[in-house]
């Protein structure tokens, strides 16, 4: 029983990353109405991002660390969502704004090369090797271990909690807010949003920043439960899909529910007799595929 | 003020002009659609724009809103040229459009499509739309249902209602009555007529052609990305040709 409970929680981390990531897929295909297959490695610049400036503001900020983290490492991310996001907005005024009357197919071509020029960008400087964030990383926190038997480290609080927020904080700003209203009205009907006067270049704007600080976000959070490495957005970039082709491609919300059932799925796949933890993709994808089949346009999406 | 040349009759109507489409040529991609296409609007008309399926009356309220680019010709907005402008701006400009089709945004409530109509106001968008319950109170009703839930009536009055917060000037409508039970047209009509009484002027399309052409001060028969007959809606109503070849034959009504 807290064998399973474990897996779960083990899920529930790899569950955020995806989600973070899937936000923003979600949120370029319905906007930009493109799938960006370049939204992987704008998580890994997110990741390197904070791996250099955490690295540079070492010396700079006071040496304390809250849950086990160092307080260059929260700025770090800070820092990370900020160099995704313009990365993401820069790509869009270089590359997809010139296109605008390109479809979705030439568009979908174009991001692959968008994400291989990212991560040449980033082998250029960092080489091809894998980085750690610098953290003391210590064990499970023992007073949660003993009492109900599962081991959660600091770190996986931060990871759980912070997501947390900004799923929350996003949820707001896209029910309770102008931008929001406007974001969502774009995704619906990008013509009946020209016709009532939005001006939807602002929200194409909004949407890239948006999506380019959560994904981010999700490589920072993988780089802290993992490594940091040139590879590590692309080889999630397949998960992330699954994710919210399964939550309903397009729909944010869709994305969330799929990223937290795909993680699971995912960190489930060792309990599961006789399938071993190396099919743990696999699993996904199957996963993925019978949900499909039952609504074809995913759990929360809305025939076209 | 008027850049006409002198020898120009500046009749009162003349001088009241708030749309002008001179010469235009318009279509999609290669495809022309409209050629050399003349109307225009005096100020607190309704004029209803008829003609069969394909002559091209979408494609004019389109070109003239700037969802399309004119290929040749001149759009002016009380003088000013306003053709290939956004939407965006005509909209903050006074002008308002409801589209034909898809006039919703199915997945917000009704009161989020009428606070994206109001988007561009700068002020008075809760006054407004509190004025546009009280006038459609189906939509104060249901002000939190999504507007995919709603019935094609209820739905042509949001529609009809979203492009009203902006108050415009001018308020070009695509078919409002079509697909609407015969029970409910004859609202339609009654709203377009109180917004026109209320001092907007509207350009208004319609395959109901009588019905359409009985509320409206004049008519424009387009065919074939051309204007075949324009003149006083009764007279078009009389025009035995029209009536034969527009209007479905003699007047039953
Ligand atoms: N988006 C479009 N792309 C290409 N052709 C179109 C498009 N919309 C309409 N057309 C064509 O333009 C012509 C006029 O269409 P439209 O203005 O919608 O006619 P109406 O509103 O009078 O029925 C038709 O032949 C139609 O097939
Ligand atoms: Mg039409």
């Amino acid at each position: 029983m807290s064998a399973l409970l474990q897996l779960l929680v083990n899920g529930l981390v790899f569950s955020c990353i995806i989600v973070l990531g899937g936000i923003g897929l979600s949120l370029v295909y319905s906007i930009a109405d493109f799938a960006n297959f370049a939204h992987g490695d704008l998580m890994t610049v997110g990741a390197f991002a904070a791996f250099v400036s955490a690295g540079a503001l070492a010396g700079v900020l006071p040496d304390v660390t809250f849950f086990e983290l160092p307080l260059a490492l929260y700025v770090g991310l800070f820092v990370g969502m900020a160099a995704a996001a313009l990365v993401a907005v820069g790509t869009e005024w270089l590359v997809y704004r010139p296109l605008k009357n390109a479809g979705s197919i030439e568009l979908l071509i174009t991001s692959i090369g968008v994400a291989l020029a990212y991560r040449a960008l980033i082998q250029m400087q960092f080489g091809s090797g894998q980085r750690s964030y610098a953290i003391d990383r210590q064990g499970r926190v023992e007073w949660l271990f003993d009492a109900v038997g599962v081991a959660l480290t600091p770190r996986d609080f931060v990871v759980i909690g912070l997501t947390l927020a900004l799923v929350v904080g996003l949820h707001a700003l896209l029910q309770y807010t102008t931008l929001g209203r406007k974001m969502r009205a774009t995704a619906d009907n990008p013509n009946l949003a020209r016709v009532s006067g939005i001006r939807t270049r602002e929200v194409v704007l909004a949407m890239w920043i948006i999506g380019g600080a959560l994904a981010a976000a999700g490589g920072v959070f993988l780089g802290i439960d993992l490594l940091v490495r040139p590879r590590m957005g692309f080889d999630l970039l397949l998960v992330v899909f699954a994710a919210v082709i399964l939550g309903g491609i397009g729909s944010v919300y869709g994305a969330m529910l799929g990223g937290l059932v795909i993680g699971m799925a995912h960190e489930l796949t060792p309990a599961i007799p006789f399938v071993g933890v190396e099919y743990a993709s696999g699993v996904a994808f199957v996963l993925m595929v019978a949900i499909l089949l039952l609504r074809p346009h995913g759990i929360m999406g809305e025939p076209a | 003020m008027s850049a006409e040349t002198p020898t120009t009759d500046r009749s009162a109507s003349a001088t009241n002009r708030i749309l002008d489409v001179d010469g235009v040529d318009s279509g999609y991609g290669e495809v022309q659609v409209l050629s050399d296409l003349s109307l225009h609007l005096n100020e607190g008309e309704i004029v209803c724009l008829i003609g069969p399926n394909g002559a091209g009356k979408s494609t004019v309220l389109k070109t003239v809103f700037g969802l399309l680019a004119p290929w040749t010709g001149q759009i002016t907005l009380r003088g000013e040229p306003i053709g290939g402008r956004d939407p965006a701006d005509l909209v903050r400009d006074g002008v308002g459009y409801v589209p034909q089709v898809d006039n919703v945004f199915g997945s917000l409530s009704i009161d989020e499509n009428l606070r994206m109509g109001g988007v561009a106001r700068r002020d008075g968008l809760e006054e407004v739309i509190g004025q546009l319950y009280d006038r459609f109170p189906i939509l104060r009703e249901k002000e939190g249902a999504k507007a995919r839930t709603l019935s094609g009536g209820q739905r042509q009055v949001l529609a009809f209602a979203r492009a009203l917060v902006m108050e415009p000037e001018v308020l070009l409508i695509d078919e409002p009555s079509a697909g609407l039970a015969p029970s409910i047209v004859q609202d339609v009509f009654e709203n377009v007529q109180t917004v026109n009484d209320l001092g907007t002027t509207i350009l208004m399309v319609e395959q109901n052609a009588r019905e359409g052409l009985r509320i409206s001060d004049r008519g424009y028969v387009l065919d074939q990305g051309s204007v075949a007959y324009e003149d006083d809606a009764d007279q078009l109503l009389d025009n035995p040709e029209v009536s034969r070849l527009y209007l479905g034959g003699a007047d039953y009504a």
